[in-house]
């Protein structure tokens, strides 16, 4: 991991955020950044707070205390399709892709910000709307031949086997071409071989298209390969925060990983 | 033999018209998951307006674009008043939202442009084509064949809109899966306006098509009750069975009532799609294309 990749300044700032469901306590003044152009990566135990986290910052639940800052500007309330509209692309933990719709269809949706024809030369199938249409389909057939998954294009993505699916739901996110890239455990349920390549895409997103990935992950040795920096959560609170190295030495986490005795 | 074409004939182009009804409520179901109980007042609203416009002496296309203007009024309305402050509601809080929306509408149609029946004419009459009565024998009426063909020129455009473009393609997201629709930048604010909007459209052909056959009169909210069957034979989430679905009810009510009718004393016609319904809910509740949908425990 090259510090030079870790060079730029912030991109997104959290800071002292603070969620609740009711009585139930998800987050509790955390504070983080992200710099341009790294990856950093969210761990914790179950429950520590890492898929609240993320769903703060692409606006899908909206913290009680706190603010997220992403490129310089606070925003008070974001929902996710403004965080969309502003270059934040994500993944789930559960894949959320659309299983009716053929791969192909599945990308042409993260293209959706993009594409600027009106309804209504849309409905009538104008001209401009078809070339739009064409235009698109050329950056996400870019996407396909660099995810390898040009076997499947037509496939609709609900027949698809599961590793595959979380490539194309990144291939989704990528064709939004997002300058932040979340994602929510991109390797779990994997095997060895298919998190070689998942890690391999990654690292070449963030590389090519210079785009900053923060990711939520459990294999640590998966987390230390790929990520500059590193945020752990424990209960809703952060308990450390640096590179892998200085993490994989600091007893709180150590005792956060394999209990403590009291 | 000839007999039994002609019956078949008759039937499966009244239930294309039967499919059109359906087409509304499909639309709507599988963007939003709303069951609108409205479709038949629109139905009615946009029949209603668009002769009413045509009465005051505007050019009859004109009328068809004013009352299609109205339309998206109503949907952006809808959308404001009725479905963003009930997000997040279980379904059946919605569905009876829809039921209050199907009585304002019917009552401010009737507000605006009075209660008389009032004709429309397409220009196109309810008569046998010649050149088919002459060479084979059989009455197909000139304007049921006419209708069919619109309403296959529209189900044309709705699949080509539907497939080939990106606020389609947004619809269908949406229909699959709310949060990641979200995600990728689909506005659901937009997308219901849209898909209201593209429902009063077909309410408005819907409308003008029944309406020239059976006068513009408030039993086309009834419609409602007749798209029914359709949807439950087609599965309440499919374009295509929406289109099967009419297709199998209009042709069936028609033999049923010529081949079975007068063994049971006849009359059968308005009663059987019905009866076929629910002996098919016992079988495929899902209907023939609809989604089926598997809890697990």
């Amino acid at each position: 991991m090259s510090a030079s990749r870790t060079g730029g300044g912030p991109l997104l700032e959290v800071q002292d955020v603070s969620l609740a469901f009711g009585g139930v306590v998800a987050l509790q003044g955390v504070s983080f950044d992200v710099r341009e152009h790294e990856v950093r990566a969210i761990i914790g135990p179950n429950g520590a707070g890492k898929s609240s986290m993320l769903n703060v910052i692409n606006g899908v639940y909206h913290p009680q205390r706190g603010t997220v800052a992403f490129k310089g500007r606070r925003h008070r309330r974001v929902d996710p399709h403004e965080a969309a509209a502003r270059g934040i692309a994500r993944t789930f933990q559960n894949i959320a892709l659309f299983r009716g719709m053929s791969v192909l269809d599945n990308l042409m949706t993260g293209r959706n910000l993009k594409m600027k024809c009106g309804v209504f030369a849309q409905a009538l199938y104008l001209g401009p709307a078809r070339r739009e249409e064409l235009e698109h389909r050329e950056k996400v057939e870019a996407i396909i031949d660099f995810l390898e998954i040009q076997h499947v294009r037509r496939t609709p993505v609900g027949r698809l086997p599961y590793g595959l699916q979380k490539r194309v739901e990144l291939g989704r996110a990528l064709a939004a071409e997002p300058e932040l890239l979340l994602l929510d455990e991109p390797m779990a349920g994997m095997n060895v071989e298919e998190k070689q390549d998942m890690s391999r895409f990654i690292l070449d997103v963030n590389d090519q298209m210079g785009t900053t990935v923060v990711l939520i992950e459990h294999d640590m040795g998966v987390v230390m390969d790929l990520s500059d920096r590193v945020v752990v959560l424990d209960y809703g609170r952060k308990i450390a925060d640096g590179t892998p190295d200085e993490v994989r030495r600091d007893q709180s986490v150590i005792d956060a990983y394999l209990g403590v005795a009291h | 033999m000839q007999f039994f074409f002609e019956v078949l004939i008759g039937g499966l182009l009244a239930g294309v018209m039967y499919s059109l009804v359906a087409l509304g409520f499909v639309l709507i179901f599988k963007a939003s998951g709303v069951f609108n109980f409205a479709q038949g007042a629109m139905v009615f609203f946009a029949a209603l307006t668009t002769v009413g416009f045509a009465s005051m002496g505007v050019p009859f296309w004109l009328a068809v674009a004013l009352a299609l203007a109205v339309m998206t009024v109503l949907a952006i309305a809808t959308e404001r008043l009725v479905l963003r402050p009930l997000v997040n509601q279980p379904q059946i809080t919605l569905f009876m939202a829809t039921i209050g929306l199907s009585f304002f509408i019917e009552g401010i149609a009737q507000l605006v442009w009075g209660a008389n029946v009032r004709a429309l004419d397409l220009g196109v009459t309810d008569e046998p084509i010649d050149w088919l009565m002459d060479r084979t024998g059989m009455n197909v009426s000139k304007f049921d064949l006419v209708a069919s063909g619109i309403a296959a020129g529209l189900v044309a455009v709705l699949a080509v809109f539907f497939n080939k473009t990106r606020t389609g393609r947004a619809l269908r997201a949406v229909a699959d899966d709310h949060q990641a629709a979200l995600a990728v930048g689909i506005s659901l604010q937009r997308i219901w306006v849209i898909v209201w909007t593209t429902a009063g459209f077909v309410a408005l052909v819907t409308g003008l098509l029944w309406g020239a056959r059976n006068g513009v009169q408030f039993a086309l909210t009834f419609l409602a009750l007749k798209a029914l069957p359709v949807l439950i034979l087609g599965g309440l989430d499919s374009i295509a069975g929406a289109i099967v679905g009419g297709l199998i009810v209009g042709a069936s009510e028609k033999l049923a009532e010529v081949y079975l009718g007068p063994h049971v004393g006849g009359g059968i016609e308005s009663w059987f799609p019905y009866v076929l319904a629910l002996a098919f809910l016992l079988v495929r509740p899902e209907g023939l294309f609809g989604e089926r949908r598997i809890d697990r425990v």
